[in-house]
This record gives structure tokens, C-alpha cells and sequence, in this order.
């Protein structure tokens, strides 16, 4: 299985704890054998990288300085990830399984590629816009809401790390009940249930 | 092609220009499909001239200003255009992006499908802001860099232009291409009462000026009001101005303390028919611009045949050749102006000679099937150097 992960962070650009999780995330599923590509932002350091631990990552840097607000710098941004999640495809003759979407970041990118290559989705959800801006109706965080409620309609699945999350965003986004997966990072069976969630959306037919 | 505008959503030249090149297009066998915004009672999809219209979604929900909505639209709109390709089973050729408006999506799309994009650079926003002030306009400008140096080849409408993108954006020689902006003769040709609709404007012994325009600094309208003067002693005019703009009550000012308010007519935005007739029946047609990436306006007085007085910059200096196609006037100067409408004037023998010529270059060099033939042989090129080269998906 071949799956590309898209974060904003990863190391060494660290915003949150984000981060951290997807570096871990990568270094579990390559013990696993999945061919895993990381997708990330880092203005300094650029380009292809594979490391000791075998993760292979393209960090893509910003085409268009300056930026008014995150929305402009973010939407612009995921140009670059669909060139590279692009040039992964077809350098692997066509075989991606799966994108593994982390935040809302690059869930854009996410949907054309799902429209354009028929590669399907996975929107992992660490953290939400209501809670992030307390429910603010601003126009900045509303647009910023409308792309999280578009991942969570195109998503294939949808993971979060609590039965909590699971329930906000059925408060927030209406999100049916059965494409949300519960996956505990602090449990023993962690990884093989992001695996058996990988796997799931692998038996169904792309749409 | 994507485009932020297509008619009926009409905010600036770029619908006309698509909805001419892209008829022609078709009759040349291209097959076009046309990805835009949404407009209020216009059907999500049609077919118009035989193009392939998609309106998407423009994006509704609040947003904080202009570029942020631009970047949410470029988001519905490349979601449509991925799906809208795949449905064509990929068999897109080219992907043709109109101005920076639409570059996020047709940037992805580009790479994602690995499909080479054109890119017609209508105008840009150094030029548009006379430099660049704020990071929002920074930003523009660096999305339109971007945009210039991913596409193949930028299309430019005049030399002018093609000069401005290349110093703007560093793009050497051979990455732009030039293909003139078009006008369409037929539609100055229909019959009408000229006399009964001249009524409307002006006194029957009074010859018309006309300027149309957004009145705003950069096109010079203050200059030919300056004129006014000069002129009416050596002939009687009136002058209609046509168009609206941020300058329009200090011109109305300018004028109520001239005492001129009896010459001049501001008619504010006129319908397209109106205007239509308007420069068939207008005696001259004044474009004193100060910066002016092309000059549609000129070429519209050219087809509808009136005569044309035009300053000598940017776009305009191209089309207008001195004492052939039009008289050429110093941009900013109202003696210039002044001279230049009364010659014209005074001379109907000259002012036959320039409208007649004018008209056969609109038709030689601004003819809209002309113009697509360039076009086609513009995407032509394109695809043989794409075919010839490695990044082309097997």
C-alpha cells in the first residue's frame, strides 16, 4: 500500500503538537510496510528528503509572498502539494492508494486529486475550527469552517483520536455517524486501527 | 478556458473577450469548454456558440476581502474543472487560464492532470496600481508571477503589454506570445433613425465629441474636459462623456466652473445598444488615456467607424498609426487634445480618410477569426513542444 500523508507541520517545522504525531504516524506505518510519503510545508528547507527512518518527504515552500491571512497563504500552498502529490503518481506508474489528510490545511488539494486521479481520502481530524476561534463567525473562520465541512463531505472516512471529537463534529458539521472512525493514539492497537481504516476505504471502489 | 467572467456576468473585458474568441475557436474545430462563476438566473451549464459553458459555484459564505473570495472560488472552481476533464476522459489539450484570478486552479490542475496551461495576461496589477504599495497587492503580483512562469507561453493583447510582463516578471523574449484583443464590425452595422437618436445628445448644429470610459485619472477624461475650450472657438461641439467613476463629481465641479455645463453631456453607464449607436452617429471619438494596457474603446470607434483621436501611449500607440488610422495626440497635454479634435473636425475630407483606413485594419488585424486562428496555431506550438518533451504522463 502506497499512501501519501499531507500535514502543514512535520519536523522540523513544528507549530503544535501536530508534528509530532504524523512523524510518528509515518515511522509506525513504514514498520508496517506501507510506502509512505509525507507532504509538508517548510520555507527553508525544501525539496525531497529520505531519512534513517525511512520516511521519504517533499517539503513545498511558498510560491507567493506575501500573504494577507492563512486562508490566501494555505489555498495557494495547495498548489504545490497537488504538483507533488501529482509527480509521486505518476513516478509510481499511477499507484497511490490513499491520501491521508491531517487538518484542514490541505483537504483542497485533497478533493481535486480525489476528482482528478481517483485517489481516495482519508481526512484525519487532530483539531476544529469552532473550537480553535470559540465559535466565531467571522468571515475568515467561517471560510475556514467551509473547508473543513468540504473534507468531511468528500472524505472517504474520517479519523479522530476521541469518542469526544467524534460527537463535536456531529454538533458542528452534521457528520453522518458511520464514516467517523475512532482511533486512540494512546492505545496499544493505534496503528492497526488507522491500518484497518486505511484498508476499509481500500475495499470500496473509488468514486 | 477558466475565467472569473463570462457573459451575462460581466465585470470587465475579459467576457467579451471570451465569449468572441471562443466562438471563433469553435468554428476553427477547437473544442471549448468554459469554466466560470456562477451569475444569478444564468444556467449552471449551456452551450453558447457552440462552447461549453460550466458556472460553478462563486462562493457565497462571507469572506474577508476580494483576494481571500478569489482563492475560495478557485477552489470550487478547479473541484468542477478535475471533475469536469475527468468526465472528458482526460482528452483535455490545453488548460487556458485568464488572468491571475483564476491562477490557484488552473496551477493544481495543471500538474495534477500534467496538462500544459496557457495564460493570457489581460493586464497586471503593477500596472493597474501604477506599483505595488501593500502586501495585498504584493500578493497579487506574486500570484501573477507565479502564473506567468508556470504557463507555457504568455499571451499578451499589444507589444506594450508584452514589454510590461516580460520587465514585471522577468519572462525572456520567447515566452510571450502577442495576440491582439478583437472587435466584431456586425454589430455597428444595424439600420437606425440617426437623426431621432441623435436628438437624445445633441443640438442638430452641434458636432459630438465622444469619450467613453471609466472616469477615472488614468484615462485622461480631466485633459479633454481641460480642452473643451480651445475647441468650441473654433467649432461647436458637444461632448458626451459616457461611463462612471470615482472622478465623476470633480469633473461635473470642473465643468459648472467653466460655464461649460451646456457643452458637455455625462451620461453615466449606458446600455449596449445605446452606445452602439452612439459611436456610429458621434463625429469623433476621443481616447486621451494616460495609461492604457490596450484601448478597446479605440477599437470599437474604428469598427463603428468614427473617426479617432487617441494618445500616444501603451496599447493605444499600436493600433492608432498617425494620420492613417487615427490622429495621435500628447497623452496629459490639452493643447494636444484640442488640436487634435479640431482637426478632425474641421476637415471631414481627413477625418473620411482615417476612419475609412481604420476600418479596414479592424478588419485585417482585429478580426476575431483572425485572432482565434492565432490562438489555435499559439496552442499548436504548445502541444508540439509538449509532445516532444519528458514530462508529458505515458
Amino acid at each position: 500500500m502506497r499512501v501519501i500523508l499531507f500535514t502543514w507541520e512535520f519536523p522540523p517545522r513544528i507549530a503544535g503538537q501536530l508534528a509530532y504525531y504524523v512523524n510518528r504516524l509515518a515511522v509506525e506505518l513504514i514498520k508496517k510496510n506501507v510506502d509512505v510519503y509525507v507532504v509538508t510545508y517548510n520555507n527553508s528547507w525544501i525539496g525531497f528528503h529520505q531519512g534513517a527512518d525511512g520516511i521519504k518527504a517533499y517539503r513545498i515552500s511558498d510560491k507567493v509572498q506575501p500573504q494577507i491571512n492563512v486562508l490566501t497563504w494555505m489555498l495557494s500552498l495547495n498548489q504545490e502539494a497537488e504538483r507533488v502529490a501529482a509527480d509521486i503518481y505518476y513516478s509510481m506508474k499511477h499507484e497511490v492508494n490513499l491520501i491521508d489528510a491531517h487538518d484542514w490545511h490541505f483537504i483542497p488539494a485533497a478533493v481535486t486529486l480525489k476528482r482528478a486521479l481517483k485517489i481516495p481520502f482519508v481526512y484525519s481530524i487532530d483539531s476544529i475550527e469552532p473550537h480553535r476561534s470559540r465559535n466565531s463567525g467571522a468571515p475568515l473562520s467561517s471560510s475556514i469552517r467551509s473547508m473543513e465541512s468540504l473534507g468531511i463531505s468528500e472524505a472517504a472516512r474520517i479519523i479522530v483520536k476521541s469518542e469526544w471529537m467524534k460527537q463535536e463534529l456531529k454538533r458542528y458539521y452534521n457528520a453522518p455517524d458511520n464514516v467517523i472512525e475512532v482511533v486512540s493514539p494512546d492505545s496499544e492497537s493505534w496503528i492497526d486501527g488507522i491500518l484497518a481504516t486505511y484498508q476499509k476505504r481500500l475495499e470500496v471502489p473509488a468514486s | 478556458m477558466l475565467s472569473w467572467e463570462f457573459p451575462p456576468r460581466t465585470v470587465g473585458g475579459i467576457a467579451a473577450h471570451l465569449f468572441n474568441l471562443s466562438r471563433e475557436l469553435v468554428k476553427l474545430g477547437v473544442d471549448t469548454h468554459i469554466v466560470t462563476c456562477d451569475f444569478p438566473g444564468a444556467p449552471e451549464s449551456e452551450v453558447v456558440n457552440g462552447a461549453h459553458v460550466l458556472r460553478v459555484d462563486s462562493y457565497k459564505t462571507p469572506s474577508p476581502d476580494f483576494a481571500t473570495w478569489d482563492s475560495l472560488m478557485n477552489v470550487n472552481m478547479q473541484k468542477e474543472t478535475a471533475a469536469l476533464i475527468s468526465s472528458l476522459s482526460g482528452q483535455v489539450d490545453i488548460i487556458h487560464a485568464h488572468d491571475w484570478l483564476v491562477a490557484n486552479a488552473a496551477l493544481g490542475l495543471k500538474h495534477v492532470f500534467r496538462i500544459p496551461l496557457a495564460a493570457t495576461m489581460h493586464s497586471t496589477e503593477i500596472g493597474r496600481r501604477n506599483g505595488l504599495h501593500t502586501d495585498y497587492e504584493r500578493m497579487i503580483h506574486q500570484t501573477e508571477n507565479w502564473l506567468a512562469h508556470e504557463s507555457w507561453r504568455v499571451v499578451c493583447c499589444s507589444q506594450y503589454m508584452s514589454g510590461q510582463v516580460r520587465w514585471a516578471y522577468g519572462l525572456s523574449r520567447d515566452r510571450v506570445t502577442v495576440i491582439p484583443n478583437g472587435v466584431d464590425v456586425s454589430v455597428y452595422e444595424e439600420e437606425f433613425d440617426r437623426a431621432e437618436f441623435r436628438k437624445r445628445f445633441a443640438w442638430p448644429e452641434e458636432k459630438i465629441v465622444l469619450f467613453v470610459g471609466r472616469l477615472v485619472y488614468e484615462k485622461g477624461v480631466q485633459t479633454l474636459i481641460s480642452a473643451i475650450p480651445k475647441v468650441l472657438s473654433r467649432v461647436n461641439a458637444k461632448f458626451v462623456v459616457v461611463g462612471e467613476g470615482g472622478m465623476k463629481d470633480s469633473l461635473m465641479r470642473q465643468v459648472a466652473n467653466m460655464r461649460l455645463a451646456h457643452k458637455i453631456m455625462f451620461t453615466g453607464f449606458l446600455d449596449e445598444e445605446s452606445l452602439r449607436k452612439l459611436y456610429q452617429i458621434a463625429d469623433v471619438c476621443v481616447v486621451p488615456s494616460l495609461y492604457e494596457p490596450f484601448g478597446i474603446t479605440a477599437l470599437e470607434a474604428m469598427a463603428a467607424k468614427t473617426p479617432l483621436v487617441a494618445s500616444n501611449t501603451g496599447g493605444l500607440s499600436e493600433i492608432v498609426e498617425h494620420d492613417k488610422t487615427g490622429t495621435k495626440i500628447f497623452a496629459g497635454n490639452a493643447d494636444s487634445v484640442a488640436w487634435g479634435i479640431t482637426r478632425v473636425l474641421l476637415d471631414p475630407g481627413y477625418a473620411n480618410w482615417i476612419k475609412l483606413n481604420a476600418y479596414q485594419k479592424t478588419l485585417e488585424v482585429y478580426d476575431w477569426a483572425k485572432i482565434a486562428k492565432q490562438t489555435k496555431e499559439y496552442y499548436e506550438q504548445i502541444l508540439k513542444e509538449y509532445d516532444g518533451g519528458s514530462w508529458k504522463p505515458t
